[in-house]
């Protein structure tokens, strides 16, 4: 179905509650409608089971006496994003929550109400997500107001949310420094014996700003700040974010600059699934497999230092371009490093579906089913381990994808098995991608100038990161800054999925099924979700820092007189 | 009796220079330094040749190990893991966020780097800094901790308050 053709079914039945003329142009749709008419309109796109909520964007037009907030609802389809847009008055945001009809909304606009300071009525109330308890109350960093000196007064501690378990329910906190997480969140999982019964999540440890941060840098300074959201995929933000400036700007960017973009791409995603299956390996205490995939990993590391010369952060993209060439000596490297990492990969995907005492870790546990799937968001392998697919490469290609076609890897069997096999059979495909665009590499320049300014506008830049659909919202005043860079990360759609599906297993596969969806803490750092089974509500005294600091301090000074 | 104290601080430092243990903590990091510092326990440069170890608990550890500038939520967690490692302790800051902040630097939810909030022996700088260099960090703070003879001389407290609070009474104590 074509994009138009697309879009006519949307706006047949949305029509009633969109006012103004809705703009289609290329693949987005965009429709205005009010406050008042958001559920109605949610509700009949979703109707039409067409695509997923893909991202909250929230705008903020600056504190003039006509001020007002902006929400951006994106929907994608493949290539396609319908969006909806909601205009409200600055000095009272409120809009109504869609989760009742979408659920992974609820993450989005908790977001939405914590940065934008919108109020979303009927938004489950919670504590602090991914600000620090102590940051002052109705500060909103993303506001076009906000100062840093505004925060710095430290705000009423904000009182943690009582757990609301029937008394005597056992909690196990988890975090944020924890021997089984490298990297800090903090998890209290509610247990019934071995089976959890609720599982949620407190992130924003590593929380640091970013979006914020780039309003305050020039558009290339950006491209640095975006490559450091995550030092695991770091190559495809910073490409997220130059394709969506480059498209802005109207450069038009050498087809070999576009081919070498790629190549590092897939080599990410080599680098990032070897990467996962040892840490996953790691939390299925099979340390031997965890061993042997970051030995070969340095494989590719060693390849990317020896084409970018960095093995993390390799740096490669500018505005209108790419910094460095592949040479014949470097592709010769390449094609050796895959030759030996193909035949250990065989090795390592015979062990997965093979090792007896492994599949009694990894087969029918965390089984997200296809409706799930779809209906929570995930996206990447582990909506491709569900039999959903959900890959941008092959739906909605960019860079030189379109030439070099993508063949998608799916499993139906939504286990922790299924995410394991899709991983490593895109493993093959990115092996197979990269000696293809490697042996008919274009010809030509690797950079063309890019402006300074980037024109008046906005764009949506999406594409496909080792972990799923990654989406950045770009908008430009005409200046030398971004006016709005808005990151959605792949792992924050997955985060909802994992924590359903936790809820039922036995504690001792909670860690595997974290790790199922290769969780990125420092792209993901904005949210909190709870699922609970059972209801009830009491009151804890709960202790301050102050008074557990000098508990700990006072118990160990007693034991050592 | 000040002879056998003698002996047994002396056989302290020796099992620590020949066997620290770390525990690791990322305060804000964007995961770059901190695949760097498995890179390093993983075969190829196999730090754990050399008797190092990585912990997971605080009370165990003798070096902390942090990466990434100092977000305002982790910033009470950060001082509540050094406080609860035994002294003498030491601390190595990796990476170019844990020296200046780095690429974050000025963002609102930035309150520092690593020395901001708890005194730091070595700083390992780089974006991220390879495993190598990771290595020579912990060889530098190993041969500072050589020179620190007597050890009798940390085992009273930081050598700096941390974030200008007092210094409690007892960190964890002697093992």
């Amino acid at each position: 179905m074509s994009a138009e053709s697309a879009f006519d079914v949307i706006l047949e039945s949305v029509r009633p509650w969109v006012s103004g003329s809705p703009v289609a142009a290329g693949n987005r749709l965009d429709m205005e409608t009010g406050a008042d008419r958001l559920v109605p309109a949610v509700t009949a796109l979703t109707g039409l089971k067409w695509g997923y909520l893909s991202a909250i964007t929230g705008l903020d037009s600056g504190p003039a006496s006509d001020g007002h907030i902006e929400i951006l609802y994106h929907f994608c389809r493949g290539a396609s994003v319908a969006t909806l847009r909601v205009k409200i008055p600055r000095d009272s945001p409120e809009v109504p929550s869609i989760g009742a009809v979408v659920p992974p909304a609820y993450l989005y606009e908790r977001e939405l109400a914590e940065t934008m300071g919108v109020r979303v009525a009927g938004l489950p109330e919670r504590g602090r997500q991914w600000l620090s308890d102590d940051w002052p109350e109705n500060v909103y960093p993303l506001r076009k107001d906000f100062t840093m000196e505004s925060a710095d007064a430290p705000g009423p501690v904000a009182p943690l949310v009582g757990s609301s378990d029937p008394p005597g329910t056992f909690i196990i906190p988890i975090g944020p420094q924890h021997p089984a997480l490298k990297e800090p969140g903090h998890f209290e999982l509610a247990v019934d014996g071995e089976i959890v019964t609720h599982a949620s999540i407190r992130l924003g440890y590593v929380h640091r700003g970013i979006e914020k941060g780039a309003e305050d840098r020039s558009w290339v300074h950006n491209i640095y700040l975006m490559e450091r959201i995550c030092g695991i995929c770091s190559h495809i933000h910073a490409t997220a974010y130059v394709l969506g400036v480059e498209s802005l700007a109207g450069v038009a960017v050498p087809p070999r600059a576009q081919a070498v973009r790629t190549v590092f791409c897939e080599m990410e995603r080599i680098h990032s699934h070897l990467l996962w299956l040892g840490v996953a390996a790691h939390q299925a205490g099979f340390e031997t497999l965890f061993m042997y995939s970051w030995r070969d990993r340095e494989t590719i590391m060693d390849l990317l230092e020896e084409m970018s010369g960095n093995r993390v952060n390799y740096s490669v993209n500018l505005l209108g371009g790419v910094k460095n060439d592949i040479d014949g000596a470097a592709a010769d490297s390449v094609r050796r490093g895959l030759d030996y990492l193909e035949r250990r990969t065989r090795h390592y995907l015979k062990i997965v579906t093979s090792d007896e005492s492994f599949l009694r870790r990894t087969r029918g546990v965390g089984a997200i089913t296809a409706e799930q799937a779809d209906l929570l968001g995930t996206v990447g392998p582990t909506a491709r381990a569900s039999g959903v697919s959900r890959d941008l490469r092959v739906e909605a290609p960019y860079l030189s994808y379109p030439d070099f076609p993508v063949r998608p890897v799916l499993d139906t069997r939504c286990d922790l098995e299924a995410r394991f096999v899709v991983r490593i059979n895109e493993l093959f495909e990115s092996y197979r991608l990269v000696r293809e665009i490697l042996g008919r590499l274009p010809a030509g320049d690797l950079a063309t100038a890019a402006p300074r300014k980037v024109p008046e506008g906005e764009v949506i830049s999406r594409v496909e990161a080792p972990r799923g659909e990654l989406f950045y919202y770009l908008r430009s005043t005409g200046g030398v800054k971004p006016d709005r860079v808005k990151v959605r990360t792949p792992s924050l759609c997955n985060w909802a999925a994992i924590l359903s599906v936790a809820v039922g297993h036995k504690l001792a596969d909670i860690p595997m099924i974290m790790v199922g969806i290769d969780p990125c803490f420092s792209c993901s750092d904005r949210m909190i979700t709870v699922r609970r089974r059972g209801s009830g509500r009491t009151s804890t005294d709960q202790w301050s820092w102050e008074d557990l600091r000098q508990y700990g301090i006072d118990y160990y000074a007693a034991g050592r007189v | 009796m000040r002879r056998l104290q003698e002996m047994l601080d002396s056989t302290a430092l020796w099992s620590r220079i020949n066997s620290p243990w770390l525990v690791h903590f990322n305060s804000g990091s964007c995961n770059g330094c901190d695949i760097e510092i498995l890179a390093t326990l993983a075969p190829r440069y196999d730090l754990e040749r050399f008797g190092v170890k990585l912990e997971g608990s605080p009370r165990h550890a003798d070096v902390l190990i942090c990466t990434g500038p100092v977000t305002r939520l982790a910033r009470d967690r950060l001082l509540r893991t050094w406080e609860q490692m035994p002294v003498p302790k030491f601390v190595i800051a990796v990476g170019s966020c844990s020296i200046t902040g780095g690429a974050f630097h000025g963002c609102y939810n930035i309150v520092g780097d690593i020395g901001d909030v708890i005194p730091v022996d070595v700083y390992v700088p780089g974006c991220p800094p390879r495993p190598e260099a990771i290595i020579d960090g912990v060889v530098q703070l190993l041969t500072k901790l050589k020179a620190s003879a007597p050890a009798r001389a940390r085992t009273h407290g930081p050598a700096r308050e941390p974030d200008g609070q007092p210094a409690p009474e007892s960190g964890g104590g002697e093992p």
